[in-house]
């Protein structure tokens, strides 16, 4: 694997952070459910799916793009400070990436789900964990909120991740569109 | 029914009204970081009457910008069902945490203090505040002028290994597709719906299903994404686009005098609004 931000690397790090913006600016990343944190959100899947495609560094960017839109476009307090909206986003790719890279060799797609699953819940607890560090929340209300917000969310994250994944690994755009320098299925 | 299909009208990302006003013709650089300045006075600032000076001088920014103020007012439409919801459950419920000044209103779990108004109010306020501001400088910045001014701004992060560049052209890249992708969306709903899907109305508190409901939308979109993405690294190789390599720009800028009386205006306007002794 090459180290560093090639082209394939910036280019991807961008558009999924486009989809990331995309889906929080109109509202079509959130799914209202009735908890204290406000909606379950899919805005992360494209986090995860850039940490299990192209690395870390990718991962991380777009936390770190996700992160400040939502700190950006956030209507709630808690969301307003920066400690609970970006700094937690970060890791979700990270976490994502090497859920998948120590899973690969078992079954691919296993550690594309669980590379999901996980990467949500990372989202979850550690924004939560911010959110009871900060102040914002009793660390019971937390719990709760991690069990009725986190969960759904982490399964959801499953099988878009796996869908979005395992259609682009498979089958691609086709062939001869990819670029013969960096593509590399 | 129809605005349900209109995604691009509430995207303010990218859109750029040239007027050729004062303001357009700032730096970027220096805009971006007066705005920075500007963004954490508000978010410090707690006094009623601070934040009606603040909200009157992000009007005065719109004029003297010349950009129509609908444009400041479209962004905050679609949030305001939000805020007017948020703002009652604060009222009602943040009683018990800024319990601090004297009490309105307590009947049973209702507690209403001066504190809490203040901090509904504020952060209401506030929040305009902030979308007026921050419409004013994406309004009056194309894009490539914000990018390259961040990338400016963030130079001296070079020292630490940090890819500056690199960084620069993703958020580039990102903002650039937002408004691609909308329209994209855009599209997809619409040939989804003439086919007889439905997304979004299945009653709220049937979370899979209404999670379910988008996945005809939201597969399609990452995968004309990706195909976007192959396009555009397949259209950068062949023009041998190296990252990391030292690059020139095609404009060069040079800090004017209206440039650094601007920055020295907004710290000493956060400075009056934090430190002046508002009565209220």
């Amino acid at each position: 694997m090459e180290k560093g931000l090639t082209i394939r690397r910036i280019v991807v790090a961008g558009v999924l952070s486009a989809i990331a913006i995309l889906l929080g600016v109109t509202r079509l990343g959130y799914i209202p459910v009735p908890t204290p944190a406000g909606n379950a959100t899919i805005m992360h899947v494209p986090a995860i799916i850039g940490g299990i495609m192209e690395g870390p560094i990718v991962g991380l960017i777009i936390g770190l793009i996700f992160g400040a839109s939502s700190f950006l476009e956030a209507t709630v307090p808690l969301f307003k400070d920066p400690l609970v909206a970006i700094l937690p986003r970060l890791f979700i790719g990270v976490v994502a990436f090497f859920i998948y890279f120590g899973l690969k060799r078992f079954n691919e797609y296993v550690a594309i789900g669980v590379a999901g699953f996980i990467g949500s819940l990372t989202n979850t607890v550690l924004v939560l964990f911010m959110a009871v560090v900060r102040g914002y929340m009793a660390p019971k209300v937390a719990i709760g909120v991690a069990i009725t917000n986190g969960i759904p969310e982490a399964i959801v994250s499953i099988i878009v991740t796996l869908a979005i994944v395992a259609s682009w690994k498979k089958i691609g755009v086709s062939v001869k569109q990819k670029s013969k320098i960096s593509g590399k299925f | 029914m129809a605005s349900q299909f209109e995604l691009t009208r509430n995207i303010t990302i990218g859109q750029y009204i040239p007027t050729g006003s004062i303001i357009h013709k700032l730096d970027a650089c220096f805009k971006l970081l007066s705005f920075t300045i500007m963004l954490i006075a508000i978010a410090i600032c707690g006094t009623y009457f601070g934040n009606i000076v603040i909200l009157a001088f992000s009007i005065a920014l719109f004029m003297l910008s010349r950009i129509p103020i609908r444009y400041g007012l479209s962004g905050i439409k679609p949030a305001i069902p939000f805020v007017v919801i948020l703002a009652i459950l604060q009222l009602l419920f943040y009683g018990s945490v800024a319990s601090g000044g004297t009490v309105l209103v307590k009947s049973g779990f209702i507690l209403i203090t001066t504190d809490s108004l203040r901090l509904v109010v504020v952060s209401a306020m506030r929040f305009v505040e902030i979308i007026l501001i921050s419409s004013v400088l994406t309004l009056s910045t194309s894009t490539t002028e914000l990018t390259h001014g961040m990338e400016r701004l963030l130079k001296p992060l070079k020292y630490i290994k940090f890819p500056v560049h690199e960084f620069s052209l993703i958020i580039t890249i990102a903002i650039r597709f937002v408004p691609t992708f909308a329209m994209e969306m855009e599209k997809l709903m619409k040939a989804q719906a003439s086919r007889g899907a439905e997304f979004g109305t299945g009653q709220w508190w049937r979370i899979v299903k209404r999670t379910k409901d988008m996945f005809p939308l939201i597969i399609p979109l990452f995968n004309s994404a990706m195909e976007r993405a192959e396009d555009l690294i397949l259209a950068m190789e062949a023009r041998c686009y190296t990252p990391g390599e030292v690059r020139s720009n095609y404009k060069r800028y040079h800090i004017k005098v209206t440039d650094i009386m601007v920055l020295l205006f907004s710290i000493l306007f956060s400075i009056l609004i934090l430190f002046y002794p508002f009565p209220y």
